[in-house]
């Protein structure tokens, strides 16, 4: 393998690689702005200049390819000197609004400004003003005077959307990002570029000045939005999720995420209509009862069906625990085989980028996990024909708003002696409902999740409920966590009474004299991992931060 | 070298014979007690009598007010961030006016303040002072959260302040 | 009606009046006591470079009863673990010797109205000086019974310290006295105010007696620099740590009460009592000398008074072991070398 040496560390690269993608590899960084390893390289933002022995001038070490031999210095006089004069023109235009602007924290500049610049300007004129607060598009709010022009964005609109919509206009200092005529920044991965925006220049509108990140919490978890899975960062404050960001997952995602995953799929999280604590119907109306009560209630009127008249349908939106749990329970509690789950399928979803046409997060893993029907029971369609037929008169379903997607079987509901739900908020379902329980939602809970193509990925608990605590759990906490009590308005954010579903299972299980030994969530699926083949050798440390390919499931890209 | 070559300091409670007596000593003392009763007090006779702080002084901290009714924050969170006893609260919003940001809530836990003057000291706006404010006497923990209201003073009241301020920091 | 009256006239006067010179005496007592505090906080102020209390009534003149009255309104606290008939006889104990000790002070010569010759002392006792060595040992029964009896390491320490303190004070205290009684070759104070005629005070005649006795009784009644029993930064409150509300204002009370006795005794024994030098020479009436030898009295008292204050918001405190060392090898020795140095007068000069 050929070598270069990277001040005075020999390193390995492979061949076509740039220098700054053999210092990355290695851990070397390189300070830059505009290049990124996903897009192309366009060489304008001239931070990375480093001194190459043999070269006559500074090279940009994101557009130089290494060479065998080659002797890089980052930390010369002359690169230190070069870095300088590269910070000092990035400032001269750039406002010094940091208090008001919400990349403060995690700003590429403002952290290249103390490593990397002398801290003082010699410029004493007026700045450039180009204007601020410019919508360019639903999610996305520009602010022309922090932009540094590294046209991140644009390549990323062109090479990873494939959909253009942003280009320079004008010269000098005058240069300004804009949108084609006609066009706005709408595609379906807008949002990414408030990510690798280096500056503050693209922010998110939906979370605009909602908090500073310092103030937060951050834990990895799955995106919930669709089959495909990406990692997340769930940033919390105050016990509230404020916004999704993505994780790097080279297999999964890369460092990308859809829109629809970003902004509509934590919300219901902190929603009005959460329940909280279980419910029970009483005389029409969902009363809100203690678990035990609840327990004895739901256990004493399923005991009153027969074993065939009863119905479970798991979800495709909980995790592999919550329905293997729910398998467990049907086959062995209820003894039933009326065992499905439904499939939600939207083709007008997908594309070829990241998003799926299924578009929830563990259709595979409800299926793996055992949730189907035994050779004598009814899929979906049989329990719903037998619904309609009178043949079943109790159903219980997992988290899923069954109606809400298909409101013909609100009427078939309608015939049910007995409905109970796992619902994380009041739905078209709980309306008919006789018996609701609060399930925590995936913010809220350990877990597993399989992606369409067999990837098994843990979700992380970063909203503590009555069930998790925040500080016994060994959750993220931010200083306002570690340090709030009962008397600081800053940590009394709300904790809603609501558990696992698989532990409400356990719960219900043991309420109707079968006890069931899980204690956590890992229990569960060790359990799992003894049982099933396709989680064979699987617990949370082999999950690890970027998750595993199940070996038994056919890898479809 | 040994520490014999070092001579012996004479150390405090080494006293002479005189003193060693001890009473010439107490007689000593008991003069001196006696000349500072008879020197001039400067106890302040506080409820009717007030004490009037320098610009410097570490009061309670406020919100400057601009004159024409709007606050300087724009709810950066660098105090709350500074604070060591957190007893900073800032939430941001978005407004239409030309400074974007402003602090749709800014509430200080003046149980938890420690009037250390870090919040002022950091304060990019100069927005956050500490005021000559020292009376602070609360019955309910509620009552020492200080919002918005409570915290806003305009600046033409505070002179002293924000002279200290521009020369001296 | 005239029996009733006669009965009432034979209970008040009798044996010269003394109900009423007790209650006279008592009410002087509290109230002297009470105002002690009073200057005690204010002069301590003052050597602070304070002005102290002055909120109550005219510069503060009431604040004395305003502490009195908060005291009484407190909770009596009574800690589980203490022997509670002991717990509540030590503060009684300790007023009642202090306040008894008086009756054998006298203030003045004698008062001669309408026939009835009546003395300024409650008891004109010939021991009267034993008496009072008598009743001051036992004060110390009051702090020991009051340390060992809250149950609290705090308070036990404080009433060891202060019975080991006492008990080696009063050595030298009675040696001190010793030399005294030598002199006046009585033990009846009225005796031994007489025998200081002229400038023959005790204090000028044997001013090693007067300095020892001096020091011993500012340990006798444990104020600083020997206020070992409740020293604050290490035992909390002493042998009071667990004493609250009237409880503890007996022990508060009966500090000053037993400043005020050591200061009559210092003046009795020592400063010619009630006498002023050559008074008798002036040719003035016989009222009015009786009249200017009490406010001489009264005056002397008060001076001590101050300088029991004055030195207590001077000096620090001593540590236990330079108390006792101070005691036994430098007390003890000087209060003996005072009455060799009596008896040398008396044998010279056969005074």
């Amino acid at each position: 393998m050929p070598k270069i040496n990277i001040d005075g560390k020999e390193i390995e690269f492979k061949q076509g690689q740039t220098i700054i993608e053999a210092a990355k590899d290695h851990g070397i960084e390189i300070a830059h702005f505009c290049w990124h390893p996903k897009l192309s390289v366009s060489g304008n933002c001239r931070m990375c200049l480093v001194e190459v022995e043999k070269m006559p001038k500074l090279v940009i070490a994101c557009a130089t390819t290494a060479a065998d031999g080659m002797v890089v210095h980052t930390q010369s006089s002359k690169s230190l000197a070069a870095r300088n004069a590269v910070m000092e023109f990035f400032l001269i235009n750039h406002p010094l609004d940091c208090p008001i602007c919400d990349e403060a924290g995690e700003c590429k500049l403002q952290d290249y400004t103390y490593k990397h610049s002398v801290g003082e300007s010699r410029f004493v004129e007026e700045k450039v003003k180009k204007g601020k607060r410019i919508q360019i598009g639903p999610y996305v709010m520009f602010d022309a005077d922090r932009c540094i022009m590294c046209s991140r964005c644009i390549r990323f609109c062109d090479e990873i959307a494939k959909d253009p919509e942003l280009t320079f206009t004008k010269r000098g200092d005058r240069v300004f990002l804009t949108t084609y005529p006609g066009e706005q920044l709408d595609n379906l991965y807008s949002m990414n570029v408030v990510d690798i925006c280096p500056v503050g220049a693209l922010t998110n509108s939906d979370f605009r000045f909602k908090s500073r990140v310092w103030e937060m919490s951050l834990i990895n978890s799955v995106c919930t939005g669709c089959a495909r899975g990406c990692n997340i960062e769930l940033w919390v404050r105050n016990n509230e999720v404020l916004r999704l960001v993505p994780k790097y997952n080279e297999d999964v995602n890369s460092y990308w995420m859809c829109d629809h995953g970003r902004v509509n799929t934590f919300k219901f999280i902190n929603a009005e209509d959460r329940v909280d604590g279980p419910h029970i119907r009483v005389e029409g109306n969902l009363t809100r009862v203690g678990w035990d009560e609840a327990y004895a209630e739901a256990a004493s009127r399923l005991k009153a069906f027969g074993k065939d008249e009863i119905a479970v349908l798991g979800s495709a939106f909980a995790t592999v625990e919550d329905n293997y749990i729910a398998s467990k329970f049907a086959k062995s509690v209820l003894g039933t085989g009326n065992l499905d789950f439904v499939r939600h399928i939207d083709p007008s979803f997908g594309d070829d980028i990241l998003r799926r046409n299924d578009i929830t997060p563990n259709s595979l893993g409800a299926e793996l996990a055992g949730v189907k029907p035994s050779k004598n029971g009814n899929d979906f369609n049989g329990i719903i024909k037998a619904i309609k037929e009178g043949k079943i008169k109790a159903l219980y379903i997992l988290e899923d708003d069954i109606i809400a997607e298909n409101s013909e079987l609100e009427n078939v509901f309608a015939k049910l002696d007995l409905l109970i739900a796992h619902a994380t908020n009041f739905n078209k379902t709980t309306v008919l409902a006789d018996i609701v329980f609060p399930a925590a939602t995936y913010a809220e809970k350990n877990g597993t999740f399989v992606n369409f193509n067999g990837r098994a990925q843990r979700i992380r608990p970063a909203v503590a409920t009555l069930d998790v605590d925040r500080a016994l759990e060994g959750m993220a906490m931010s200083r306002w966590d570690k340090f709030g009590t009962k008397f600081d308005r800053w940590a009394q954010g709300k904790h809603f009474d609501a558990r696992s579903s698989w532990k409400i299972l356990v719960g219900l299980a043991s309420a109707m004299g079968q006890k069931m030994k899980y204690g956590m969530a890992e229990e569960v699926l060790l359990d799992m991992a003894n049982n099933i083949d396709a989680f064979k050798g699987l617990d949370y440390d082999v999950l690890g931060e970027f998750g595993v390919q199940l070996k038994t499931v056919n890898s479809k890209s | 070298m040994s520490e014999k070559n070092i001579p012996a300091k004479k150390r405090i409670k080494d006293l002479n014979s005189l003193e060693k007596v001890y009473f010439p000593e107490i007689l000593k003392a008991l003069k001196l007690t006696l000349k500072t009763m008879f020197r001039p007090k400067f106890t302040m006779q506080y409820p009717e009598e007030k004490f009037i702080p320098t610009g410097s002084y570490r009061g309670r901290p406020i919100l400057v007010m601009e004159n024409n009714g709007e606050e300087r924050c724009v709810a950066c969170g660098l105090c709350a961030r500074v604070c060591p006893p957190l007893a900073i609260e800032v939430q941001a919003a978005e407004t239409e006016k030309e400074k974007e940001r402003y602090p749709v809530r800014f509430e200080i836990n003046m149980l938890r303040c420690i009037f250390c003057g870090f919040c002022e000291e950091v304060c990019p706006e100069e927005a956050i002072v500490m005021s000559k404010d020292y009376e602070l006497a609360f019955t309910k923990r509620e009552d020492a959260i200080y919002g918005k209201d409570k915290l806003l003073v305009p600046v033409n009241q505070l002179p002293d302040k924000i002279g200290f301020l521009r020369n001296y920091r | 009606m005239e029996a009733i009256g006669n009965l009432l006239w034979t209970i008040v006067s009798f044996y010269n009046f003394l109900l009423i010179r007790i209650v006279i005496v008592l009410v002087l007592m509290l109230l002297t006591a009470a105002y002690l505090v009073y200057f005690e906080r204010k002069i301590s102020a003052w050597i602070q470079d304070r002005i102290g209390p002055n909120r109550v009534g005219w510069k503060g003149a009431l604040q004395s009863f305003a502490d009195v009255f908060k005291l009484l309104l407190k909770e009596d606290i009574v800690p589980d673990n203490a022997n509670k008939r002991i717990h509540t006889l030590a503060p009684m104990l300790a007023l009642f010797v202090a306040f008894t000790t008086y009756a054998v002070i006298p203030i003045g010569p004698g008062l001669n109205i309408a026939g009835y010759e009546i003395p300024l002392v409650i008891a004109d006792v010939n021991i009267g000086v034993l008496y009072i060595l008598a009743l001051t040992s036992l004060g110390v029964y009051a702090i020991t019974f009051a340390g060992w009896s809250s149950g609290s390491k705090y308070s036990l320490l404080g009433g060891i310290r202060s019975s080991a303190q006492m008990i080696s004070y009063e050595i030298s205290m009675g040696f001190s006295i010793g030399g005294v009684v030598l002199l006046s070759e009585s033990l009846r104070p009225i005796a031994i105010v007489e025998s200081q005629s002229g400038w023959m005070w005790n204090a000028f005649v044997q001013p090693i007696g007067f300095i020892t006795f001096l020091v011993s009784a500012f340990a006798e009644t444990n104020r600083l620099p020997f206020d070992l029993p409740e020293a604050e930064p290490e035992l909390v409150g002493g042998y009071h740590t667990e004493y609250s509300s009237m409880k503890f204002a007996a022990f508060f009370l009966a500090e000053y009460a037993n400043m005020l006795i050591a200061s009559t005794l210092i003046v009795t024994l020592y400063l010619g009592g009630w006498q002023i030098p050559y008074i008798e020479t002036f040719g003035l009436s016989s009222g009015l000398v009786l009249a200017l030898q009490i406010a001489g009295f009264l005056l002397k008292v008060g001076l001590l008074l101050f300088f029991f204050i004055w030195v207590r918001w001077t000096i620090p405190r001593f540590r236990y072991d330079q108390l006792m060392s101070l005691g036994w090898k430098v007390m003890f020795p000087l209060s003996l070398l005072n009455i060799v140095w009596v008896a040398f007068l008396i044998m010279v000069f056969r005074i």
